[in-house]
């Protein structure tokens, strides 16, 4: 029987796939989010309704349907190829799209109209109000809730394993089966969880005290 | 006077929201280096008729004129006219994330295209203007509702409009610090610097208003030289308001 501590650098360097699948799932979805809550607060009508309805259908439906929805459903019919890796991410990202668009709007409207309203009557159009005035504040107060969306997707990135993409419990699954030994691995993948989930948030609430605007303290 | 001297022309402005006019036909002028302060009691209009002027509402009815330019046409050029009027909010709306000086040169860098420099040095002048260069570098929650009423003051100057707003610049204001900001206001209107100003200030308007408007029901009620609005004014409704208003003015004093 072989020893845990060989596999352990196989299962280490699921760390950088599990990481990458996060920080693309996030970025994919801060960008589709932004412009979403953009959209859903400051757009007409047609254009609420369909990130409505785009909100609602990736917040219904499982990750796991998702990621065999696209990669065996939707991408195969039509005609891209998309490896599970590059799958996954878009996946992860177009749902946390849907999430990350609730904390932005939240955080959006919790501003009031008032300072748009100031930036208009200088003389600025609403998309230079809303770039220069609106999102640098609504992005400091959406940091809480985006450390936790992070710490979702670090959790759910595992579900990434029904692909057979390389992540940590994808590795640890097969360390698991070829020791025949599962307590071991399993305890360690969680604690890398564990680890990653709490090491993200600290940075993002960092990252949080840092860009506090002065004298607003607990206003935010 | 020739037409020229005129900055802003209203003409029948009509604003209704569902059911109830807000506005129903106001008309007046104001010629360069002139200050009139509009007065009527809440839900008069008031608000609603400067909102209007600089196109943060959009009038149902009538025809607004800028410098002769009539700006009621088309709406694609409302961040060029806004430019040229200075808005005083009554809650101040003061960019949170931005210290005084980024407050005040933040238009001049993203809507005049300054350089930031140039924008730096502006705002620094315009802040010294309203006594506040030495909070430059303060953010609006480390100041003083006085101070935030100076520093959109200074942003609005910045812009070097042609004429002034100010809706309700001190009824946000605790009463001990109205002075300070009334004080910048007199000062700028001893510089001839065009201004129309919604308040309830009567000293304010005694002091330095050419014409005081009195409006009521979406309506000027009453026009005229201040002494004659406050002290004998023809409308009842204006005479009931200004012996309220005198009546808690001597209440304070005692």
């Amino acid at each position: 029987m072989a020893v845990f501590a060989d596999f352990l650098p196989y299962i280490l360097s699921g760390i950088v796939w599990t990481l990458g699948l996060v920080a693309g799932g996030l970025s994919i979805g801060f960008v589709i989010g932004l412009f979403m809550a953009i959209g859903q607060i400051y757009g007409g009508e047609e254009i609420q309704a369909v990130i409505h309805g785009y909100v609602w259908f990736f917040r219904s439906i499982p990750l796991l349907v998702l990621l065999f929805l696209f990669y065996f459903g939707l991408f195969p019919a039509s005609g891209y190829k998309l490896d599970p890796l590059a799958c996954s991410i878009v996946v992860l990202g177009l749902r946390s799209g849907a999430y990350q668009s609730q904390i932005f709007r939240g955080a959006i409207i919790s501003l009031g109209d008032t300072q748009l309203q100031a930036a208009r009557a200088l003389g600025m159009s609403r998309l230079r109000g809303i770039f220069h005035i609106i999102l640098p504040q609504a992005l400091r107060i959406s940091l809480p809730g985006w450390s936790n969306e992070y710490a979702t997707m670090i959790k759910d990135s595992s579900l990434t394993f029904a692909l057979g993409v390389l992540e940590i419990l994808t590795r640890t699954r097969y360390v698991a089966m070829a020791t025949h030994e599962p307590l071991v691995p399993y305890f360690f993948a969680g604690g890398l969880f564990i680890v990653l989930t709490y090491g993200g948030t600290k940075i993002v609430n960092i990252l949080y005290e840092r860009t506090k605007i002065p004298g607003l303290v607990g206003k935010l | 006077m020739t037409s020229s001297e005129i900055v802003l022309k209203v003409e029948d402005v009509e604003k209704g929201y569902s059911d109830k006019k807000v506005l129903n036909g106001v008309s007046f002028e104001i010629d360069k280096g002139q200050i009139k302060v509009i007065c009527g009691s809440s839900g008069s209009g008031k608000s609603t008729l400067l909102r209007c002027l600089n196109l943060l509402t959009r009038p149902d009815k009538g025809r607004i004129w800028l410098e002769g330019e009539e700006i009621t046409k088309g709406l694609d050029n409302v961040n060029r006219v806004r430019q040229k009027i200075g808005f005083v909010f009554q809650e101040f709306n003061l960019f949170n994330h931005l210290t005084a000086l980024r407050n005040v040169s933040i238009a001049l860098q993203v809507v005049k295209k300054m350089s930031k420099d140039e924008a730096k040095a502006l705002a620094m002048k315009e802040l010294e203007r309203v006594n506040l260069e030495n909070e430059a570098h303060k953010y609006p929650a480390q100041l003083s509702g006085g101070q935030k009423q100076r520093v959109a003051i200074a942003r609005a100057l910045a812009m070097n409009p042609v004429i002034m707003f100010y809706d309700e610049p001190t009824s946000a204001l605790d009463p001990q610090l109205i002075g300070e900001v009334l004080d910048v206001m007199k000062k700028l209107a001893k510089e001839k610097l065009t201004s129309l100003v919604v308040t309830h200030e009567i000293g304010f308007a005694r002091s330095v208003a050419d014409e005081i408007l009195f409006m009521g029901d979406g309506k000027i009620l009453e026009r005229g030289p201040p002494n004659q609005i406050i002290e004998n004014p023809a409308h009842e409704d204006v005479r009931q308001f200004f012996r309220r208003i005198n009546e808690l003015y001597r209440r304070e004093q005692r």
